[in-house]
């Protein structure tokens, strides 16, 4: 119920949180929209006004459109990885044993390490001569397999997925070992009295009712996945080999900091802006209906 | 609970506003001078000794020197902002062309037709010949070099006399020389997969040159209409696919860092590397023992129009801002910085060549007699323009050859993706075009 003289008193509270919001994500947003429309170096202060040239430029610009595949081909490998690996390593440590606390941790570890120590972890296993992979392909008498997986462009986005999987896989079995644990247990105790077992069982109750989890994942692995910025940079140089790795927030960075093309950058991270946007909003309708809100 | 934020945001805006421009006025009323310098290979700690010497000199000047390993990401808001360096040497991550463009750099000319510090020849004249070409635009000098990088390929000649080698001095020899090296179990080239102009300058170019003398390399910087699909250019990307498809290249090159590269080259694993004079000192801290490092020229092709002594090299330039407070002072310090008896001794502690004329004159590393000898001698000294001229190209281009030592490329696909790269640079009128000087 709202008393008199209440708006001030609200107001008062949400003007911190407002403002920053304000100063940090709308103001800034609004800004790269303005200089997404200028031919800037990003060296001076020399700015040129060229209205919509950078986006018309990019709609042509086939590096862009490989680096808009490349994210989407990480997202859906990543994004099916790591829910079909979350489910299935929540499933196990959903238990109470010591050996479930114990994978529980270990799965959980890369979570605790920087990105950018992830990343090079992963390059020096994957590097050509020193490399564990190649050495232990070497010790099982598999040479010929041995190769420069992240020189190839057969292997080099296998290799940034692999260590994103490996990196983000620990907190995905959490939040479905989690969700398991709120599901109810009459719900099961009734499927299994009516002969539901097994994967009968998770594929006609389980999975369904994991749905607000399910939404929660996707929208984190679609995020995640266009912020693996420092991942790539660090393993491929950000695009190595000839663009095979190169995703829009590596493209972006390339064309700012490396060519000096500024504003087009800015054009980049609209775009980039836009294509997160449009994926949430699609996951979001996806997920519109909660199948088990009847049940209620 | 909430004021917190609020707090803050308040105080970073505090702290924001005291970054501004901080007052020149120093103690005792002098003028203080800051130069920001690239930490490279050769440190930083040469230009500090010689900024306090030079404050001693001139009591009424205080020139501090700072720098680091990516000072150009420091400099880049700076410059924006109008909060510049009195002189600065930005090194290899920064666009200075694009500052160039901007006018965001002084023209030295007039400081150029000036005496040098303590001489009676302008200063102009003591740099070696075609340097300062280097650093302008429409015939205007803007940036100015200090030291002079030669590339060319390297070799551990200890390696060699153990087994009898002589390093390979034409596409022949290279060839019978690369069978010798494959029998003993050494890869003939190692090379720096991940930085793929180390390639372009070390074998691609020098072979166009080689193959269609200095004209085919002008052509292509110059973007002339076919230049990057010349004969001698695809002479040369064939000559790189010869290479690869007789297994020529240390496996796995392709996905190495340069000194992931080197360091395979110094233990052994490949008999050369392409690379520039700085190697030495780049691999200085982790060389295993006993190993050496000489300079060879890149093998010649025999019948091939280019002059056999043509050389490749580059520079790092120094720059004053436009915005800079003090530019006549900062200007005054170059001076100094590239005298005669700094530039020898730069070569002595730094163990480099120097774009000083007649710097070579004093005891330089054994590594360093043989570029010294290759330059006093070539008739065609040449560098790579076109890679900070047109850094969105030179990234196609880079890929490309990537995918050439692959083998996702054809020589006659990698030459036309060169051409496009090209094509695609002429046409586009936001980029700002260039010429060799001849």
């Amino acid at each position: 119920m709202r008393r008199k003289g209440q708006g001030p008193f609200v107001l008062g509270f949400l003007a911190p949180a407002g403002l920053l919001y304000l100063v940090f994500v709308l103001w800034p947003l609004v800004q790269s929209l303005h200089l997404s429309t200028f031919q800037w170096s990003g060296l001076s202060p020399v700015k040129k006004f060229v209205g919509a040239d950078n986006f018309q430029r990019l709609a042509a610009d086939p590096v862009f459109w490989t680096s808009v595949r490349n994210t989407l081909i990480l997202i859906v490998v990543c994004g099916v990885a790591l829910i079909a690996g979350g489910v299935g390593l929540g499933h196990v440590v959903n238990e109470e044993t010591r050996w479930a606390r114990a994978i529980r941790s270990i799965y959980l570890y890369p979570q605790a390490v920087s990105l950018v120590v992830v990343a090079i972890i992963w390059y020096f296993l994957l590097s050509p001569q020193i490399g564990l992979v190649n050495n232990l392909l070497r010790a099982v008498g598999l040479g010929s397999w041995e190769r420069a997986w992240l020189g190839e462009p057969q292997t080099a986005l296998g290799g940034v997925a692999a260590a994103f999987v490996w990196y983000a896989l620990g907190f995905y079995s959490l939040l479905f070992a989690s969700g398991l644990k709120s599901l109810p247990a009459e719900v099961n105790e009734a499927a299994e009295l009516d002969g539901s077992v097994r994967l009968h069982r998770f594929w006609h109750v389980t999975w369904p009712m994991l749905w607000p989890i399910k939404r929660v994942a996707v929208v984190y692995t679609v995020v995640n996945v266009v912020n693996t910025f420092a991942l790539v940079i660090v393993m491929t140089r950000g695009g190595d080999p000839d663009r095979a790795t190169e995703t829009m927030l590596t493209y972006l960075y390339e064309q700012g900091f490396e060519v000096s093309r500024f504003g087009y950058a800015t054009s980049i991270a609209v775009a980039n802006f836009l294509v997160v946007m449009a994926i949430s909003l699609a996951v979001l309708f996806w997920f519109r209906r909660d199948p088990t809100a009847a049940r209620a | 609970m909430r004021p917190i934020p609020l707090v803050l945001a308040l105080s970073s805006l505090l702290i924001v506003a005291g970054c501004g421009p901080s007052g020149s006025g120093a103690p005792g009323g002098k003028v203080k001078v800051e130069v920001q310098a690239f930490q490279g290979g050769y440190g930083i700690d040469f230009f500090q000794q010689a900024g306090e010497e030079y404050s001693k000199l001139n009591p009424n000047v205080q020139v501090t020197v700072a720098g680091d390993p990516r000072v150009w990401e420091a400099l880049r808001p700076r410059l924006v902002a109008g909060d510049v360096p009195d002189l600065m040497f930005p090194g290899w991550g920064m666009d200075h062309w694009a500052l160039v463009n901007d006018g965001a750099l002084l023209e030295l000319d007039s400081a150029l037709d000036e005496k040098a510090y303590k001489s009676d020849e302008p200063w102009r004249s003591t740099f070696r010949p075609g340097l300062l070409e280097l650093c302008q635009k429409d015939g205007k000098t803007y940036m100015l070099p200090l030291y002079v990088m030669i590339y060319g390929w390297w070799y551990d000649p200890g390696v060699f006399a153990k087994n009898g080698w002589t390093p390979p001095q034409t596409w022949d020899e290279l060839l019978a020389f690369g069978e010798k090296c494959k029998a003993k179990g050494v890869a003939p080239i190692a090379f720096q997969g991940q930085y793929p102009y180390y390639m372009i300058e070390g074998m691609l170019l020098p072979w166009a040159c080689s193959v269609g003398g200095i004209e085919a390399v002008n052509a292509a910087q110059n973007l002339e209409p076919g230049a990057w699909s010349s004969p001698a250019m695809l002479r040369a990307a064939q000559m790189i696919a010869e290479l690869r498809d007789k297994g020529f290249f240390l496996k796995g090159s392709v996905a190495m860092s340069h000194t992931e590269a080197q360091t395979q080259f110094l233990n052994g694993k490949a008999a050369m590397v392409p690379c520039g004079s700085w190697l030495e000192s780049e691999m200085k801290s982790t060389m295993p023992p006993g190993a050496q490092v000489a300079f060879m020229p890149v093998p010649d092709v025999a019948g091939g129009k280019g002059d056999p002594t043509a050389l490749l090299i580059g520079i790092e330039p120094w720059m004053v801002p436009t915005a800079a407070k003090h530019p006549k002072q900062a200007i005054e310090f170059f001076r100094y910085l590239t005298s005669l008896d700094e530039a020898k001794k730069f070569v002595r502690e730094k163990g480099t060549l120097m774009a000083i004329v007649g710097s070579d004159d004093t005891d330089m590393p054994p590594s360093l007699e043989a570029p010294a000898r290759a330059l006093a001698g070539s008739k065609t000294v040449w560098s790579v323009q076109y890679r900070t001229w047109y850094p969105a190209m030179q990234e196609e281009i880079e890929g490309a050859i990537t995918s050439l030592l692959n083998g996702q490329l054809t020589p006659e696909q990698f030459v036309e993706r060169c051409e496009a790269a090209a094509t695609k640079t002429r046409n586009d009128s936001t980029v700002t075009k260039y010429k060799v000087a001849s």
